[in-house]
């Protein structure tokens, strides 16, 4: 019974990739071409006991017995496995006064149902990722190694999601962005790959270092890093950051310059993570990858962990509306400036990691509404993305696997013919992608739009909800929004956030913002269904071609590559549809303690179906795909392309709007002027100085070794002496 | 007081067990064949474990013996120390007896067997000595088998060489020390550590006692230097080990140096901090920054490996005297962070040993090496022991196991967060900077003297960086055509295996250690926690009533 009570199993989802990742290290070479069966079983465990954990969280929180229910109560189940750094001990802290003063890192995980939720997509993907990869990279010298990093990854992104305190979220924040570079350079060999590697890295620092600055922040402003309320051995109750106690209290979370640098900071790591504008720009070239990997870390977990942590720290941004504009405003833009880039490219993979970025950015649009519906729309339209882009990435795989590890759209076409299974999962795909419906995709975007467009249209959505059956009392929450927010945060912690109320931001919080926002999303569904479409129809209409490199033999892909893509071709079809209809995912999401907090509970709205935006939404991906379909449905993938209809957009387009030049001449030039001279001066200057000083101790040395002169008469005589001295200097002092 | 004289033998069962074992190695040796003595050397250790485990921890003093958790710590540490000996010491010893190679010892096991139990024993009682006699006796119980051990394991001129030095200069310290024990009696006029503490204290005393305390404190101290290989009875180290064999070089720089902290902390409780404060911390101090400095600055220059291991434990004695010269000043700060200096040393101690015996059991496990040769240059010549740094050029190539777990060693010795070398060195510094804590730095001041000691300690773990990484450079940037054997034997890799789990966990869970650490310094010298000196005094007197 113990065995497998629910933190037993919540600790069992990371630890058995973990296990997994060690033995494929450990019995690699002993297992040769079957490296891949620790991982793959090591992986399928953890989902299987990932969704015995959802099941338990869902009976947990009742989920479909209440319906729609306006007060979720937070579910939550903290782990703490052991005290990992404890800085002085209870008892002194309790002399010094404050307990706040104690720095302890607890080694704790939680399960609440964000958590659950995500545990199930990584793991699940995680497995059909590996599965995958048994054919997909079959007979490569570094088989072993990659399903050791596969299994490190999903260890690393459950403990990621699981953690409950920020130091742990910062680690493994870490660590799978070192997953992500041993992935990205895995043919480390290429020197693209090895490049885009260090890219990747280094463009993640700059928001690591925001996500660092962060938690020292949060330390110095609530004196604790948990997410979770502690017991003190004295018995004082520690409320956590996202802890029962300060989440039931509105003025809890510190407004002002204070919060709003934190929530900026924690904005900054989410766009390194989640390549979300300025930094977006490691995720393309990741896909010097292998396409697995592109497959499950840069398209459908890894990359989410910004959605996460934004997310997550909700009841933080609900303080600082500003920064919660912000947010939207980061990922309405880089939604359409992806999707923008993604029309003009050639590159299968590029094309998908174009609009990865872009359906990230709709994700953080969505977050920043900061409405309940907002925050759930988020992670369901994370959830089905997890699907149906792993899917697409896999087919593109497929593709590649099969033309011989050409990818340029250009030089095939037809291949519906050759791999008809990865054409049809790759059709199901696109249709999610371009929020066709009933497919997966159109569901979750719906959703989003329709968060967006209650911030924009407060009113008209108010009636529109009104109209709704069980509206109610809820629109007066959505109209009531923005005034929620100025009164959310009490003076006293406005002062004690040290800085005036608001910040110059909050300027931004406007309705107008919000409808060019909407309208921005508007468009970049409808070049979502553009792109996505113009794939298909140069992968997989028109005349048959195949390169060279393909040689003879362009076939199908065995059965352990097609099993996953049919399998994730299935869930991108039904599970919008399915989440949506039974409102299940929303409600479920709607107890995690995060988005139980007042500001985020008080903007509930009833589920609805919202049938104009679903209307607007659909004539804009079937604009897309007419648009797609006359210039490339059918034709020759090598023909005339958008060249003529853009002019020189197209050039701005296909360069990517310039960003690593920018970046180059901005920012890497000066840097490497700069760096020139430091290595000069240290050359000359600090160097010289360091060898003199590194001299003292290496000279003492000289000396003291010629006293090492193997007579053991004067080691002796050198003792006595040394006594002599001693005990002469000791009698001096005594003596006065 | 009433204890009878066999329950008085019940305190010191551990170490009778240690004894019996040893017979039984003895007596056996002379009818089982090669590896038996280390069999009963292991189950003697084990056996000795589960005794201790049953005692009872609390203070207990009967006859000289004081069972507190200061020797109850003492205790563990060297069981544990000495299970791990016998590993690394066995699997050298299997070597031996079936390499060809030159001036290796054949056979003879069940005689190393016996002497290194007797040892352990000797160790162990020295831990738990409440007397002077019985700390003397317990001391040379010690130093005999360590005699013999050197002896019967290299019978080349070198191994010689260094037994004899060996043997002369610890005769030269015992008799030092000796007389540091003779004015301790002349104080006390008796020769139970409780009485003595008892009479400095009292009001009485007079002032030839009084007069005789810096020649006991000198004399006491370089004693202890010796064990520790500490300025100024530190020059042996390097050609002792040297000539001596890794599972040697392993018992010389870990057991001995658990006596010498054991022989300060009882001189410590005995003397100060109450009695004589100024002479004992001002004393150590000086040696403390002097050792640290000469053995890391020696390391330097050094390319024979275990000269160069040599020199570190020379320096490691060094920050271990950190620890005992802040218990030795007692501080009037309020208590911040750690529970004492004593602790501090303790723990270091601790950490010190688990990673100095995995990099000797990996150089014992790694054994010999070819020498360069090719083909039609003649005959192969014989394997040659790894001696240099040298030696371990390309070893992540040629076993990436043994070159990981030497690199995890050496980097936890350097003190690199956050293996359990950082969390050692860490407490030593904070113990040092706590003393006076809130006072101002005023040159000449006492905090001035442990503030200076604290910013000397971690520039000479910088200095020692330098010398641990060259060995970690050797293995992972250089290449070779020398394939190393690693023939010296599995359970010396076993030994190198498990110092590499014990370093894990002391990395991952440093509190359990340190809290144990913390409750033995704290039964022996009480940390001062109340800034008032009466309280302290009341705990000292309770102390030696209670004796």
């Amino acid at each position: 019974m113990n065995a497998l009570s629910p933190s037993t199993l919540l600790v069992l989802v990371p630890l058995l990739p973990l296990v997994g990742a060690i033995l494929t290290v450990a019995l690699g070479r002993v297992l040769g071409a079957r490296a891949h069966l620790p991982a793959v079983a090591g992986i399928a465990a953890a989902f299987v006991v990932a969704v015995m954990l959802l099941f338990g969280m869902a009976r947990e929180v009742g989920v479909g017995t209440t319906g729609h229910d306006h007060a979720a109560k937070p579910v939550e189940m903290v782990t703490t496995l052991w005290e990992w750094a404890v800085v002085g001990d209870a008892a002194a802290a309790g002399d010094a006064g404050s307990a706040a003063q104690l720095f302890s890192i607890p080694v704790a995980l939680r399960l609440d149902p964000l958590t659950a939720t995500l545990l199930v997509i990584i793991t699940g993907v995680g497995l059909l990722v590996a599965i995958y990869s048994i054919g997909y990279m079959h007979g490569d010298p570094g088989y072993p190694r990659f399903f050791a990093l596969v299994s490190a990854f999903v260890f690393s992104m459950s403990m990621l999601v699981a953690a409950s305190n920020f130091l742990l979220v910062y680690v493994f924040w870490e660590a799978v962005g070192a997953c992500s570079y041993l992935l990205i350079g895995f043919w480390f060999t290429k020197p693209e790959a090895a490049k885009a590697a260090k890219k990747a890295f280094l463009v993640n620092r700059i928001g690591d270092f925001g996500l660092a600055v962060a938690t020292f922040l949060l330390w110095m402003t609530y004196g604790t890093l948990n997410f979770h309320d502690t017991t003190l051995a004295d018995g004082t109750l520690m409320p956590g950051i996202l802890g029962a106690t300060r989440l039931a209290d509105a003025s809890a979370y510190v407004g002002g310059a204070v919060g709003t640098a934190i929530c900026l900071l924690f904005l900054l790591a989410a766009c390194g993570k989640s390549a979300q504008l300025p930094l977006h720009v490691w995720l393309p070239d990741a896909m010097e990858g292998p396409t697995p990997a592109s497959s499950l870390i840069h398209a459908a977990t890894m990359v989410t962990a910004g959605i996460y942590l934004v997310a997550r720290t909700a009841p933080l941004f609900e303080a600082c509306p500003g920064a919660l504009t912000l947010v939207s405003i980061v990922g309405a833009t880089t939604a359409l400036v992806a999707a923008l880039i993604g029309t003009v490219q050639n590159d299968l993979k590029r094309v998908l990691a174009y609009s990865t970025i872009s359906q990230l950015g709709y994700m953080f649009a969505s977050l920043g509404t900061g409405t309940l519906l907002g925050f759930t729309a988020a992670i369901f339209h994370l959830v089905t993305h997890a699907f149906f882009k792993a899917l697409l990435f896999m087919g593109a795989g497929s593709v590649m696997h099969s033309m011989g590890g050409v990818i340029d759209m250009r030089r095939f076409g037809g291949l519906r013919r050759i791999m008809p299974i990865t054409a049809a999962t790759f059709l199901v795909g696109s249709l999610a992608l371009a929020g066709v419906a009933p497919f997966a995709g159109f569901f979750s975007k719906d959703e989003i739009l329709a968060s967006l467009h209650s911030r924009g249209w407060p009113d008209a959505h108010g009636e529109h909800l009104e109209a709704a059956p069980a509206g109610g009392h809820a629109n007066a929450a959505a109209t009531f929004h923005l005034a929620f927010h100025t009164a959310s945060v009490t003076p006293d912690a406005a002062q004690l956030a040290g800085g005036a109320r608001g910040s110059a931001l909050d300027a931004l919080n406007t309705p107008a913002t919000w409808r060019i926002l909407f309208w921005m999303s508007l468009v970049t569904a409808a070049l979502t269904a553009f792109y996505t479409f113009r794939a298909v129809f140069m992968t997989f209409t028109g005349p048959t071609r195949v390169p060279e490199e393909a040689g003879h033999h362009a076939h199908e892909s065995p059965p352990s590559m097609t099993i996953p893509l049919v399998i994730l071709a299935a869930l991108s079809a039904v599970s919008g549809w399915w989440l949506f209809s039974t409102h299940s995912l929303a409600s479920f999401l709607a107890s995690t303690p995060s988005f139980t907090a007042p500001s985020v509970a008080s903007t509930a709205t009833p589920p609805a179906f919202h049938w104009d935006l679903a209307i607007q939404g659909t004539l804009a991906a079937a604009i897309g795909i007419v648009v797609a379909a006359l210039g490339h449905l059918g034709r020759r993938s090598d023909g005339p392309q958008m060249e003529r209809f853009l002019g020189p957009l197209e050039t701005l387009f296909a360069n990517r709007f310039f960003f690593d030049q920018i970046y180059s001449a901005l920012i890497v030039k000066p840097l490497e002027l700069i760096a020139t001279l430091a290595a000069l001066i240290d050359r000359r200057v600090i160097d010289g100085l360091v060898d003199a000083i590194a001299r003292v101790p290496a000279g003492l040395g000289t000396v003291v070794r010629h006293l090492q002169s193997g007579l053991m008469q004067r080691y002796a005589l050198a003792g006595v002496i040394g006594t002599l001295l001693i005990v002469l200097a000791l009698v001096a002092r005594a003596m006065g | 007081m009433n204890v009878t004289s066999l329950e008085t033998f019940s305190l010191v069962a551990p170490e009778i067990v240690l004894v019996l074992a040893a017979l039984v190695a003895y007596l056996g040796g002379a009818f089982a064949g090669l590896r038996f003595g280390w069999l009963v050397a292991t189950a003697g250790i084990v056996a000795a474990m589960s005794v201790t485990r049953g005692q009872a921890a609390d203070a207990a003093f009967s006859a000289g013996i004081a069972i507190d958790p200061f020797s109850t710590y003492i205790r563990w540490t060297v069981l544990a120390l000495g299970l791990l000996l016998c590993l690394v010491q066995s699997g050298d010893l299997f070597a031996a007896a079936v390499s060809r190679g030159p001036g290796l010892h054949r056979g003879g096991t069940c005689e190393e067997a016996g002497t290194f139990l007797l040892l352990l024993a000797g160790l162990s009682l020295v831990g738990v000595a409440g007397d002077l006699v019985l700390l003397f006796a317990g001391l040379e119980l010690v130093s005999i088998p360590t005699y013999i051990l050197l002896g019967l394991k290299r019978t080349d001129a070198r191994g010689q060489e260094a037994s004899l030095k060996y043997f002369f200069l610890s005769l030269v310290a015992s008799a030092i020390f000796l007389y540091a024990l003779v004015c301790l009696y002349g104080i006390g006029g008796s020769t139970d550590l409780g009485a003595i503490a008892a009479r400095l204290k009292a009001e009485s005393t007079g002032r030839t006692a009084q007069a005789l305390l810096p020649l006991a404190i000198g004399l006491g101290v370089v004693g202890a230097a010796f064990r520790l290989a500490a300025v100024p009875m530190h020059f042996y180290a390097p050609d002792v080990y040297e000539g001596t064999s890794p599972g040697n070089a392993a018992l010389l720089s870990t057991l001995p140096k658990v006596a010498g902290i054991v022989v300060l902390a009882r001189l410590l409780a005995v003397v100060g901090p109450a009695a004589s404060p100024d002479l004992l911390w001002r004393i150590v101090v000086v040696l403390a920054a002097v050792t640290m400095t000469v053995g890391n600055v020696m390391a330097l220059w050094q390319s024979n490996l275990r000269r160069l291991l040599a020199c570190s434990s020379i320096a490691h004695a060094g920050y271990l005297l950190v620890g005992i010269a802040a218990a030795a000043a007692p501080s009037i700060s309020p208590r911040l962070l750690t529970t004492g200096g004593l602790a501090a040393t303790l723990f270091y101690l601790a950490t010190y040993a688990i990673a100095t015996i995995g990099v000797f059991g990996a150089i014992a496990y790694l054994g010999h090496r070819w020498p360069e040769w090719t083909s039609g240059s003649g005959p192969r010549p014989p394997r040659e022991e790894i001696t240099l740094v040298d030696d371990l050029d390309g070893l992540s190539g040629t076993n990436p196991v043994a070159a990981f777990a030497i690199a995890v060693f050496l980097l936890s010795l350097a003190g690199i967060p956050p293996l359990p070398g950082f969390w050692g060195k860490l407490a030593l510094a904070i113990s040092a900077l706590e003393v006076d804590g809130t006072a101002a730095i005023e040159l000449g001041s006492r905090r001035a003297w442990f503030v200076g000691l604290a910013v000397l300690l971690v520039l000479n773990a910088a200095i020692a960086a330098a010398y641990y990484l060259r060995i970690i450079a050797a293995m992972y940037f250089k290449t070779t055509k020398r394939g190393v054997q690693a023939d010296g034997g599995l359970s010396a890799g076993v030994a190198m295996l498990v110092c590499l789990v014990l370093v894990g966990l002391v990395t991952i869970r440093p509190r359990n250690l340190l809290s144990a650490a913390s409750r033995a310094g704290e039964s022996l010298v009480p940390h001062a926690a109340a800034p008032s000196a009466g309280v302290s005094e009341t705990t000292n007197m309770n102390m030696a009533a209670s004796r």
